[in-house]
């Protein structure tokens, strides 16, 4: 035990297993540190209430439920990042391949960044991006068909930005979109 | 005073105890969490919408507190949820479902914080609840941000342990069931952290 470390009787004290009037005279002040270690606890709620609907309409692209869940390669480290779902489902009718794609942008200062594209009808509003942290990275897991699909980024609700880790193509207005191929 | 701060924990922990790993006490007529997960296994797909609504606060928290900031906390679940979709059908018990997604959770929060290991001590600010921005400058806000810090130092297992016993209340054992280990496991795996702990908090005074 070195000099740094709790005494055990306060890390009993720490898990509940004795009191503080337990500890010897000398331990006290040690034992009321602890005790104040513990005060700083935070134990406030924390509310998720978007993760419904986003759930849910993740789901909504998705064709039917229950498939296994395969790892596979992701795209260049700013790119939409690819997990495959594979689909061994004992359907009659093949159905075409889903892929759970996660969009990554980096954009400290952002306020809002959605992504559009032929997959939402290029719905600036449709898929939000959540910010992950102080750093300014933006994320968000939708599923897709596997095919060509183009985007862009939408940032501030205004500003639209080609995935700059993926290939473009010119929209015919001037614009890049970005291409994703599944 | 400290020991009234304490009894106060204990007194919380009772009120917390039985939820994490468990269904919600539902009211009569109310579907049960193993209807509702049977029913989207047979193609009701909307139905799961029941489930992300009656759970996606109950591991916020320790979703928050493991990763370091709400908005990881909030991806995190969003993910799990859909990851739990996907593999429904290998829920044995669906009676049991909310145990069964906290493990889902929990690899995508361990793999989360192995990914983003470096940034977690800038994140950390953003972890501290609402009420605690509110009055920034009180000491006990500060402390708590200290503490928040210094849990992010800790390995994963170390801070998930210091999670489930201090912030959601759960005795050695219920931790120990859940997570198919032992007590002196998760005793040792403790008393690590609060030594870590309080040498992080001695350099940051």
């Amino acid at each position: 035990m070195s000099e740094r470390d709790f005494h055990p009787l306060v890390k009993q004290l720490l898990d509940g297993d004795i009191t503080i009037a337990d500890l010897p005279a000398e331990l006290r002040a040690e034992g009321e540190e602890a005790l104040r270690l513990l005060a700083a606890v935070d134990r406030s709620s924390v509310e998720l209430p978007a993760v419904p609907e986003r759930v849910m309409r993740t789901l909504v692209r998705a064709p039917k439920h229950s498939r296994p869940w395969l790892l596979a390669p992701a795209l260049a480290a700013a790119a939409a990042l690819v997990i495959w779902l594979g689909r061994p489902e004992p359907v009659a009718t093949p159905a075409a391949a889903i892929v759970t794609v996660r969009f990554v942008l980096t954009a400290p200062d952002a306020h809002d960044v959605t992504v559009a594209g032929t997959f939402n009808q290029w719905d600036s509003h449709a898929t939000p991006l959540v910010r992950i942290g102080a750093n300014g990275l933006w994320t968000a897991t939708i599923t897709l068909p596997a095919g060509q699909h183009q985007y862009a980024f939408v940032v501030d609700g205004a500003r639209w930005v080609p995935d700059p880790a993926a290939p473009a193509v010119d929209d015919g207005f001037g614009r890049r979109n970005s291409v994703l191929t599944l | 005073m400290v020991t009234q701060v304490t009894w106060e924990t204990r007194a919380r922990y009772q009120t917390h105890t039985w939820l994490l790993f468990r269904g919600n006490r539902l009211s009569p007529g109310t579907e049960a969490d193993g209807d509702i997960v049977r029913a989207v296994l047979a193609g009701d797909r909307e139905r799961y919408a029941k489930l992300v609504e009656r759970y996606r606060d109950r591991y916020a928290r320790y979703a928050a507190r493991m990763l370091g900031s709400a908005d990881a906390a909030e991806d995190a679940v969003q993910d799990a949820f859909v990851r739990a979709y996907d593999q429904l059908a290998q829920c044995k018990d669906p009676n049991k479902f909310v145990g069964w997604f906290f493990l889902i959770l929990r690899n995508r929060c361990f793999a989360e914080r192995r990914r983003s290991r470096s940034k977690a001590p800038l994140e950390a600010a953003d972890g501290v609840a609402a009420a605690d921005r509110a009055d920034s400058n009180t000491e006990a806000a500060e402390r708590r941000r200290a503490l928040q810090l210094a849990l992010l130092e800790l390995t994963p297992d170390q801070r998930e342990v210091f999670v489930l016993k201090h912030v959601e209340g759960l005795s050695y054992g219920e931790i120990a069931k859940q997570l198919s280990t032992s007590v002196p496991s998760l005793k040792m795996r403790m008393h690590r952290a609060y030594d870590k702990l309080r040498e992080q908090l001695r350099e940051h005074t």
